[in-house]
């Protein structure tokens, strides 16, 4: 429970004596896990559902997956305005496969229970090796704008 | 006689489209016209050969851009057609002859599975079989490494739909060779959108309905340019943030 605290302390330690020395910085960034139970995500689609303004941020609430852990492509249960709603994940912070990207968010894609996107564009970059997974992400490709 | 005038419209819709295709190239916002108005004026089923001069000239009429061009096109593959009708398979003659020779002998077949491989053309010319509403292809440009064509095609019913979508399939996996790899419908639950991904292209089958929501010709041939794109307000940081180490628990 400490190490946290005394990662980020030492961390300050170590940007204060660089700008002693030398002017280097480092980029700090936390541990990162996939996307698991209540887990804040952020909807990447245009629908009105994921954008309009709430005081609770969506959640994770399950994983439809063997493990609980979800990686791009796999879908989830959100919990978003006080209503239920499937959701494909298309990005998320931990790091995968050594050419796959990785975001700096959790993206998520809303989706119904039929597969059909609940959005009708997608303006954040969407990585393009969900083509080759075994799932239904055609749909979701083709409302995509910009491939990574 | 029949079969010969099938043949002859197939081969002209398929100068046709070919010559649509290069139109693509061209002009981005022109070709999404002349593709829209040409996709309405081909409802026309290939049963009825008995209009099919009528059928000919109107859509010489409706197809602006090359129009004379088309027509001397369409003379020199009748002519091509009737030599190699004799002939046994022949490379010229690549695809649309499979679906109307039902009784071909065996040889031929066999030969025309190894010369025949599951191009546009093919897809193309089997939508308009089953009468496709509104066929529209797209040809996706060389920086989206994502397909090299994007059909959408409506249907008139959920059934009509998964009807194309199953025909699609089955002269797919006629024509293929061992080393493609198998090709799955996607979204099968969904009865108003399904979609195929054959490697090289991709086909949407919509409901008009569907199709009016998603919108995706526009978005595939205006990419950044398109209405619902710049409708979606553009995110933007808030004045107090700061991009920290989030502490957990």
């Amino acid at each position: 429970m400490a190490l946290p605290w005394l990662s980020r302390s030492l961390s300050g330690l170590l940007m204060e004596t660089a700008s002693l020395n030398c002017q280097r910085n480092f980029s700090v960034s936390a541990v990162a896990a996939a996307i698991q139970k209540m887990t804040r995500v952020r909807v990447v689609d245009n629908s009105s559902l994921g954008n309009t303004p709430y005081h609770r941020p969506p959640r994770v609430i399950h994983v439809y997956t063997k493990n609980g852990v979800g990686k791009v492509g796999d879908r989830v249960l959100l919990a978003i305005k006080g209503q239920k709603k499937k959701a494909l994940i298309v990005g998320h912070k931990m790091p995968g496969d050594r050419m796959a990207p990785r975001f700096d968010s959790n993206n998520v894609v809303l989706i119904e229970d039929n597969g059909n996107p609940t959005g009708t564009r997608i303006k954040v970059p969407v990585p393009t090796h969900l083509r080759k997974l075994e799932g239904d992400y055609s749909k979701v490709l083709a409302i995509a704008n910009s491939f990574v | 006689m029949q079969v010969k005038t099938m043949n002859l419209l197939c081969h002209s819709r398929k100068v046709l489209s070919s010559v649509l295709r290069t139109s693509v190239f061209l002009k981005r916002t022109e070709a999404f016209g002349s593709i829209c108005s040409i996709s309405k004026a081909r409802c026309i089923s290939l049963s009825v050969p008995q209009h099919f001069t009528a059928n000919l000239t109107s859509c010489q009429n409706s197809h602006h851009t090359a129009s004379f061009t088309g027509h001397f096109d369409i003379k020199r593959c009748y002519s091509e057609s009737e030599e190699s009708r004799n002939s046994e398979s022949n490379g010229v003659i690549e695809d649309d002859s499979h679906e109307l020779d039902d009784n071909s002998s065996e040889n031929s077949s066999l030969s025309r599975r190894s010369l025949e491989t599951f191009g546009l053309d093919v897809l193309v010319s089997l939508l308009r079989q089953e009468n496709a509403v509104d066929l529209c292809v797209i040809k996706v440009p060389e920086q989206i490494k994502y397909a090299e064509y994007f059909i959408v095609v409506s249907g008139v019913s959920p059934r009509h739909l998964r009807a194309m979508a199953l025909y699609a399939i089955k002269v797919y996996k006629f024509l293929k060779k061992d080393e493609d790899p198998n090709v799955k419908i996607e979204g099968k639950d969904a009865e108003d959108w399904m979609c195929i991904d054959f490697g090289n292209m991709v086909v949407h089958f919509m409901l008009p309905e569907t199709r009016e929501v998603y919108e995706l010709e526009k978005l595939w041939t205006l990419r950044s340019y398109d209405e619902q794109l710049k409708s979606i307000p553009t995110e933007t940081l808030p004045e107090d943030f700061i991009f920290d180490v989030e502490v957990t628990k």
